[in-house]
Parts: C-alpha cells; structure tokens; sequence
C-alpha cells in the first residue's frame, strides 16, 4: 500500500504572450514562490524538485533543468526531468506524486512551464528530421483530420466545437491568470472567426503562451502541518502508445481508455460522470472536449458532443468541464497539464475562486501529449483516503 | 561482429529559425551596465558580490537582487595560454583565456586576456577591460582584458 500524497502548495504565473519582464527562471520563480506561500514552506523544506517541459527545441534552451537547478534550490537534491510532450505537466506531477507515495520524500516541489515567446513552438513541430517521420503542419494540422473523423463517426453537430470554445471563453474572465480573455464573446464571435485548420476555427485554438506552475506535494505526516488545506491524491495513472502504428485509433485512443479505467479503479469510481464534481480537460482544441468525454467514459462513444450541446459541461453544469478557461485560454505548453492538475486541486480545496464549482469534493485532472499517444491523469479529493 | 561498410545513411539537414531570450531584472541590469561601460554583481546571502550577476542565491535558492558596481580593474585567478587563436576566438593574435576577478567582486569571470606572449601572464597579474567603441548590451562589449601596467595607450603592443 502506497503512502498518502496532498497537495499543499499551488502556484501559477500570470500567463501571457509574452512575459518579457521576467528570465526564463524568473518565470518559473513567480509560479514556485506563489506555490511555497500557499503551502507555508521554504526551500529548506523542500526534499526534491521535478522538473517538466515540451521539447527543448521550443525555446532552443537545451537541457534547461542544468542551468534552472540554482533557481529552483536543488542544489544538494535530486532533481529529475520529466518528458512526455504535450502531457508532461501531468507526468511531471505523477512521477513527484510517486516520489512521496513510495515514501522516498515529504515534500516534493515540482514544477512545468513553457517559454513560448523565446521560440516558435509550430516550426518546432514541423521541423523534417531526416530519416524520421514528420509532422510537418503543427499541431492543428495534425489533430484536425482526428476531429473530422469524429464529426463523421459521431454526426455529432457542426457547431459542437463553436459550442466548447464559448464556454470556456466564458469561463477565462473568471480566472485571475488566464492569458486570453475575450469578456465579451459571443457565439457570433466565435462562429465568425477565420478557419485554420479545417474544422478548427481561430477562436476554437489554443493560444501560445509564457506561464508556469508549481506544487508542492506531501506526505500525510507534512500535509498536516500546511498552511490551508490539502487536496489529496486518490489515484493516479498513465499510459503511452506508438505514434504511428496503422492499427490505432486516433479518435479515441486505447491508451486514453486504459488510462481512466485504471484511474477510476485506483480511485473506487464506479460511474465517473456521477462520482465526480468536475474535470480539467486537456483541450487545445475544441473539439478535443466531446472527444475526451467519450475517451473518459463521462459518455458513451459517439455521444460526447450531447455533454456540449446540453450544457453539461459548463460552470452550472452536472460535470464541468475546464471551469479555469481551460488550453484554450492559457496554454503554456509544458504546464498546460500542470495547470490541469493543480485546478483540479483547487477545486476540491475550495480555493478556485470565482470559477469555483460549488462544493467540488472530488475532482479529476488530466494530459495528453505527442500524437495522442500520452495520457497522464490524477483523482484529486478533499477527502484524506 | 561483421562490420558494415556501405550502408550508412548519411543527408544534410539545415534548420534556422530566430530564438529570443528575456533576460530578466538582474542579468538585465548587467547588460544595461554593458552599453555604460559600466561592471555590476549582485550581493548573494554570504555577502559575496557574484559577477556576472545570478537571480537566485546559489546557496539558499532565494531571490537576490541588490546590485553592486564592481572593477573596472581586477585580478587573473588562473589562465590558459591560447598560440593559435581559430576564427572565432575574440582576439586575431595569441592570447589567453582568464578567470578575472573583478575588484570588489567575490567571483570570477571567464574573459580573454591580450598579453602579447605567454610570459606577460602570470596569476595574481592586474588587468582592465578593453571596451569596444560602442557598446550594445552584450559581453563582446569588452573586447578583452589588458594587462593595467601596460601604459595608457590599450593598442601599444
């Protein structure tokens, strides 16, 4: 039996397009000072730092963890990285989750971020190494046929993804560091803005941002001595599979369904739409919300879209869905799962502030990354289990 | 193990596309000092003047930002004598890589020193910085150490 692991401690940075008032350390340094003034800890309490980020390449900053190991106190520490793509925000927290659960540590920081503005993460992307397979369109141009494949198999209506990027830019003004907030949008807005990626609308994306975030996670003996009250760890999984191999199904991966299954297992949950208060969805792209519904087993496959459509999944709804804005209103890459991790947290502490759900007691957080292949997720309840 | 001769896969692979860097309050005010071909560190808990400057203290990870101008003089601490400088090396004639610590700095700083042979360095020798006509915020404003006594002209050989 594993030992218990809260969370004690959450930080984000404002994030941004551009957050050229601050280093690289010095960004993430605003999300771990916030984290340890929440938890009420010093870097003297601090056991071990997990670090986590998207490809180097993206800031061109190769190996960052060597040169950010003075800012974030690890000197004399074991210090890892973690890299998972697009997931590794969520990854990043599991590995540090494992670190007190295996009863190595009591308290560990861990911390994910991207830098955009230093870098340009589409060229990144589309980069053709040779000898390998390439993207060669970003991420859009990569998702967007996943996302037509679902339109076909599901008929789910054609303006479910109008639909999602509404809510949860209905929901972004209520969170104090999200980077994009329209506080006027509309339908109209939305439905009006240029097509990228076919189906994928300019407002229905994920914005490119500067941002961090931070946690500080801990044992059952230091959670008791933190300075509000923790969100405990009730589960957590991961699960991977190959980018290219002709037999997946991208649409609704089998790693994605595992994933949730072991998840909810390790939880005790036995019907997740009903057991749990709220989630925070990997969503760069709007459609990915009916996608992962199905993907989570919050609805049965080729239905996710009637959660949008019925306003399931809005704040007021039986499940919200990214009540904080989601990646559609902030997304530094590397932390985007962080974020997703750490506003489930908050939620069953009772500290989300106006996006709050109303007596969320249990709550889930969950990644996706590379060619969605990784998928990272962690159950998160006010409840010491 | 058989060994292979003809197979290996071999292609070129040319990748550009602009990195920028924000440098920050500390390392910031480092650079600014740059361009006024002026030298500053910042104090770290122990009371060391660290230069160039870091934004956290190395010992204890707290944040540090109390600025000290140091030098512009300082001291080789240890140097490596370079006779055949490449195309990229700072200076076009032999030199030598140094450690310099700048006077009131706790800290050394890696820079080239023009000495004119191996026998002009020695460790514990004063030098000063050569700055480059007009500075842009980058360390290649100094062009180089010189050693102090050399006299008042810095191109007298």
């Amino acid at each position: 039996m594993a030992e218990r692991c809260a969370v004690i401690g959450i930080g984000q940075t404002k994030h941004d397009v551009k957050r050229t008032d601050v280093s690289l350390p010095g960004l993430l340094r605003e999300a771990v000072d916030r984290a340890f003034a929440d938890a009420g800890v010093g870097w003297r309490d601090i056991d071990a730092v997990v670090i986590g980020k998207a490809p180097d390449m993206f800031e061109g900053t190769m190996m960052p963890e060597l040169y950010l190991a003075d800012a974030l106190g690890a000197a004399g520490k074991p210090m890892l990285r973690v890299h998972t793509a697009g997931s590794v925000g969520g990854s990043t927290a599991i590995v540090a989750a494992q670190l007190v659960q295996a009863g190595i540590h009591e308290r560990v920081l861990t911390v994910a971020y991207e830098k955009q503005s230093e870098g340009n993460a589409m060229w990144a992307l589309t980069v053709r190494i040779p000898f390998q397979q390439a993207i060669v369109a970003g991420a859009g141009g990569y998702f967007a046929p996943l996302i037509r494949a679902y339109m076909r198999r599901s008929g789910a209506p054609e303006d479910t993804g109008v639909r999602v990027a509404l809510k949860d830019r209905q929901n972004a003004p209520k969170n104090p560091y999200s980077h994009l907030v329209f506080p006027d949008v509309t339908y109209e807005m939305i439905e009006g803005s240029p097509m990228l990626w076919d189906p994928i609308r300019y407002m229905e994306t994920c914005p490119s941002s500067d941002g961090a975030c931070a946690m500080v996670l801990a044992s059952d003996a230091a959670a008791k001595k933190a300075r509000h009250a923790p969100a405990w760890v009730h589960g957590t999984a991961m699960r991977s599979e190959p980018t290219m191999f002709a037999g997946r199904d991208l649409v609704n991966p089998r790693a994605g369904r595992d994933c949730a299954a072991e998840l909810y297992r390790k939880a005790g949950i036995a019907n997740p739409r009903k057991e749990l208060d709220c989630a925070e969805v990997y969503v760069p792209f709007s459609w990915f919300e009916p996608m992962w519904m199905e993907n989570l087993g919050f609805a049965p496959e080729g239905e996710g879209w009637k959660m949008t459509q019925e306003g399931a999944t809005a704040l007021g709804g039986d499940m919200p869905i990214n009540a904080s804005g989601g990646v559609l209103s902030s997304n530094p890459i590397g932390a985007s799962g962080m974020i997703r991790f750490a506003e489930a947290a908050l939620q069953v502490r009772g500290l989300a502030g106006e996006h709050q759900v109303p007596g969320a007691k249990r709550a889930l957080g969950h990644a996706y990354g590379g060619g969605s292949q990784f998928f990272a997720m962690w159950i998160v309840g006010s409840a010491r289990p | 193990m058989a060994e292979t001769t003809s197979t290996r896969l071999t292609a070129a692979h040319v990748l550009e596309y602009p990195y920028r860097r924000s440098v920050g309050p500390v390392l910031g005010a480092f650079f600014t000092g740059l361009t006024e071909r002026r030298l500053v560190g910042v104090r770290a808990r122990d009371g060391r003047v660290l230069v160039p400057p870091v934004e956290y203290d190395p010992e204890s990870g707290e944040a540090i930002g109390e600025m000290v101008e140091v030098g512009p003089g300082g001291v080789v601490t240890t140097w490596a004598w370079v006779e055949k400088p490449r195309p990229k090396h700072p200076l076009d004639r032999p030199f030598a890589w140094a450690l310099v610590r700048l006077d009131g700095a706790g800290s050394a700083m890696l820079h080239a020193v023009d000495a004119g042979s191996a026998a002009g360095m020695r460790t514990g020798m004063r030098v000063r910085p050569r700055w480059k006509a007009e500075p842009e915020g980058n360390i290649h404003d100094i062009v180089c150490f010189e050693p102090e006594a050399r006299g008042t002209d810095p191109e007298t050989p």
